[in-house]
């Protein structure tokens, strides 16, 4: 491989780095949103969020992608491919997340709760201070779990056409004609990308276990 | 008016509270007053409603009738009936402090920081205040050299002296002890039951839900006798330990160890 | 004619792709399964020497993309003299990526296993192969029954990657009618149907043999 070979690799790097961190970002912050209006039991409301959920997990995400661009321009939208992307990757995420969060939420001490109103905390400083802070820390391996699977997801969004780390090997090899070493290289990183979550994942394991004790 | 008057002049006033779950009364017609600076000691055998009673004086449990003040403010509803609002209630609530069976002390915040929490984000007291007062009653309590831990480092007895740390801060009216020894190992209790006795020399006003007869019979003012939801017997502790009325109480105290004053 | 009809029309093409995702499915977790099950034996077995190299194996492909190892088989496997057509690519990818998993799924399963039933299946006179296949093996795969429901689902769910190697399954069908139709909204609503209908499906049949080792008292959810 040579230096532009290099250039184009680390490029399609980039852009699957920034595509997952921005769904990763609102991913996790729509599914705490997404459960926390779920705790409210609102008919109707509540079994669209939960036919939402149940959809947006059975759904690949190669199909997710194309139907959204391809059908945006139906709905009057006009997306570019990256927007495409993210919305793919973050309608997918949040549907994981927000089963993370909801089950952090239904099994947050009832007792700790009692103490904190005992002390005279209203529901809202209550869930600032004493839950979210604990809800954060119990369910950071799952949240983390779920980023891995989405990096591990998010070569799908090549199938609408945006250059990421998996589709640019297509592109150095077709100057190259050499397909091995660049899906190897790619491959190398994203296991080095993934590694690094999965190590993050156990170091939170060993907090959350502390705090349940 | 007489009602207003005693409501504002006790730091409990408890009017004919009723309760069920589903089908089960565990409170009937219950009338209580707790005067300031009295500690009252609620004594019955399990599922007699006495812990239940407790937990409606700060509103945890919604009884069904009847009403209750602290410090002469009615918690819970207003007068017309009304449901408190959430805000409203929560500062009829601060002046209640409840200590748990469990602890229930905040896993993720160190001992001081579950100290200063309530009064840092209810009262609004600054970072500095808040600390003083908070390494002032952890020195009360015995627990001075642990500010820094986390509770999963503490024993049982540590874990509730910090509870009662954390109850005192908000300068609660009453304090609620409910069961406060229960969870502990028996060699842990005496380290506990030691800093509420200091509590009650210093003239603090609670409310004790305890198996603990000789202790009991040391630091209360008043006994009060629950049964099925019903307060059957109230006295003095000597009347109450040396010459029950009722024959339930006289066979409850003989199944417990009687105790000798202490 | 509206949208809803040209698709009725084209029913026959959703079929052959339903079709095709099932046969691809079907085939690579039977795969995926044995290939699973083969790992968590090796791993078992005496030779030591083959532990060290499977479990690295193994978490490799945990972290790689599923998509990174089919074009790993399809574009890098020829320029080592072996090729492979795009379907047999895919159901092959598709056995080995889920087989590690499935082998993870087994192998930290087996980790919680008692020592006492094995020495007393030992103390039995059990062989090796025979106390694998008739202790082991039944338990890990009753216990680990929710886990691998969900593997399955993510398995449904990475055969549409196969659609970049061009090999005409479901989503494939949704992508060429939407573009020969010009109704790419409704194809694909009813494409994600089919796949949201078959997870709904194992969903169901995963509960319902839960049941069944729930009798047998293995059931630990």
């Amino acid at each position: 491989m040579n230096a532009s070979a290099w250039q184009m690799l680390l490029e399609g790097a980039w852009t699957t780095v920034w595509i997952s961190a921005v769904s990763i970002a609102i991913g996790v912050l729509a599914g705490l949103v997404i459960a926390l209006i779920r705790l409210a039991r609102i008919p109707i409301v509540d079994q669209l969020l939960v036919l939402y959920i149940s959809v947006a997990r059975a759904t690949p995400l190669v199909t997710l992608a194309l139907f959204i661009f391809l059908s945006a321009p139906d709905l009057g939208l006009d997306f570019n491919r990256s927007v495409a992307g993210i919305l793919a990757l973050t309608l997918n995420t949040t549907a994981f997340n927000a089963e993370i969060w909801r089950s952090a939420f239904r099994n947050f001490s009832r007792e700790q709760r009692e103490a904190a109103m005992a002390t005279g905390m209203t529901p809202w400083i209550t869930f600032r201070r004493i839950m979210l802070p604990q809800m954060v820390i119990t369910s950071l391996p799952g949240l983390i779990n779920e980023m891995s699977f989405l990096i591990k997801g998010s070569p799908a969004i090549a199938v609408i056409g945006i250059v990421d780390l998996t589709r640019v090997t297509n592109r150095i090899s077709a100057v190259t004609y050499e397909p091995l070493p660049p899906i190897l290289v790619a491959g190398a990183l994203y296991m080095m990308v993934i590694g690094c979550l999965i190590w993050l994942q156990r170091i939170f394991e060993r907090r959350a276990n502390r705090l349940a004790m | 008016m007489s009602e207003a008057n005693t409501s504002e002049t006790a730091a409990v006033s408890i009017r004919h509270l009723s309760k069920s779950f589903d089908d089960v009364e565990v409170l009937r017609d219950v009338e209580l007053e707790v005067k300031t600076g009295e500690v009252v000691t609620i004594i019955g055998s399990s599922g007699s409603g006495k812990s239940t009673l407790l937990r409606c004086i700060n509103w945890l449990e919604k009884p069904d009738r009847g009403s209750i003040h602290i410090a002469g403010q009615r918690i819970g509803v207003h007068d017309d009936g009304r449901a408190m609002p959430v805000r409203e209630l929560a500062k009829v609530r601060a002046k209640t402090g409840m200590v748990f069976q469990g602890f229930n002390l905040w896993p993720h915040l160190n001992v001081l920081h579950n100290v200063t929490e309530a009064p840092i984000h209810v009262q609004g007291k600054s970072k500095r205040e808040a600390e003083a007062l908070a390494k002032a009653l952890l020195d009360k309590v015995g627990m001075s050299h642990k500010h820094d831990s986390y509770p999963n480092t503490l024993s049982g007895g540590q874990k509730q002296r910090v509870a009662i740390a954390r109850a005192l801060a908000m300068q609660p009216t009453v304090m609620l002890f409910d069961e406060p020894t229960s969870a502990l190992d028996p060699e842990l209790v005496g380290e506990v039951l030691a800093v509420i006795k200091d509590l009650s020399a210093e003239g603090y006003t609670m409310v004790m839900v305890t198996h603990e007869m000789a202790f009991a019979r040391a630091v209360s003012d008043q006994v009060v006798f629950l049964e099925k939801g019903l307060i059957i017997e109230r006295a003095d502790p000597e009347t109450f330990f040396t010459t029950p009325k009722t024959d339930r109480v006289r066979k409850f105290l003989e199944n417990h160890d009687t105790p000798s004053p202490a | 004619m509206s949208n809803w009809e040209i698709l009725w029309q084209a029913r026959d093409e959703f079929l052959i792709g339903f079709w095709r995702t099932l046969e691809i499915f079907g085939l690579s977790i039977a795969g995926a399964f044995l290939i699973g099950c083969g790992l968590l034996y090796l791993l078992e077995g005496s030779r030591k020497r083959l532990t060290m190299p499977l479990r690295i194996f193994i978490d490799a492909m945990r972290m790689l993309p599923f998509l990174i190892l089919v074009y790993l088989l399809y574009y890098g496997l020829p320029s080592v003299g072996i090729r492979l057509d795009a379907w047999w690519t895919g159901v092959g990818a598709l056995a080995v990526y889920h087989g590690t998993y499935f082998a993870e799924i087994f192998r930290s399963n087996r980790l919680t296993f008692p020592p006492g039933q094995i020495e007393a299946a030992k103390a039995h006179g059990f062989t090796k192969s025979k106390m694998f296949f008739r202790l082991i093996l039944p338990q890990v795969i009753m216990q680990t029954r929710p886990l691998l429901g969900n593997q399955l689902i993510y398995a449904l769910k990475d055969t549409a990657f196969l659609v970049i190697i061009t090999v005409r399954e479901l989503t494939a069908v949704a992508n060429s009618l939407s573009s020969t139709y010009f109704i790419p909204t409704e194809a694909f609503i009813v494409v994600i149907g089919f796949y949201w209908a078959l997870s709904v499906a194992m969903e169901i049949i995963i509960k319902q043999c839960g049941r069944f080792s729930a009798k047998r008292g293995f059931d630990n959810v």
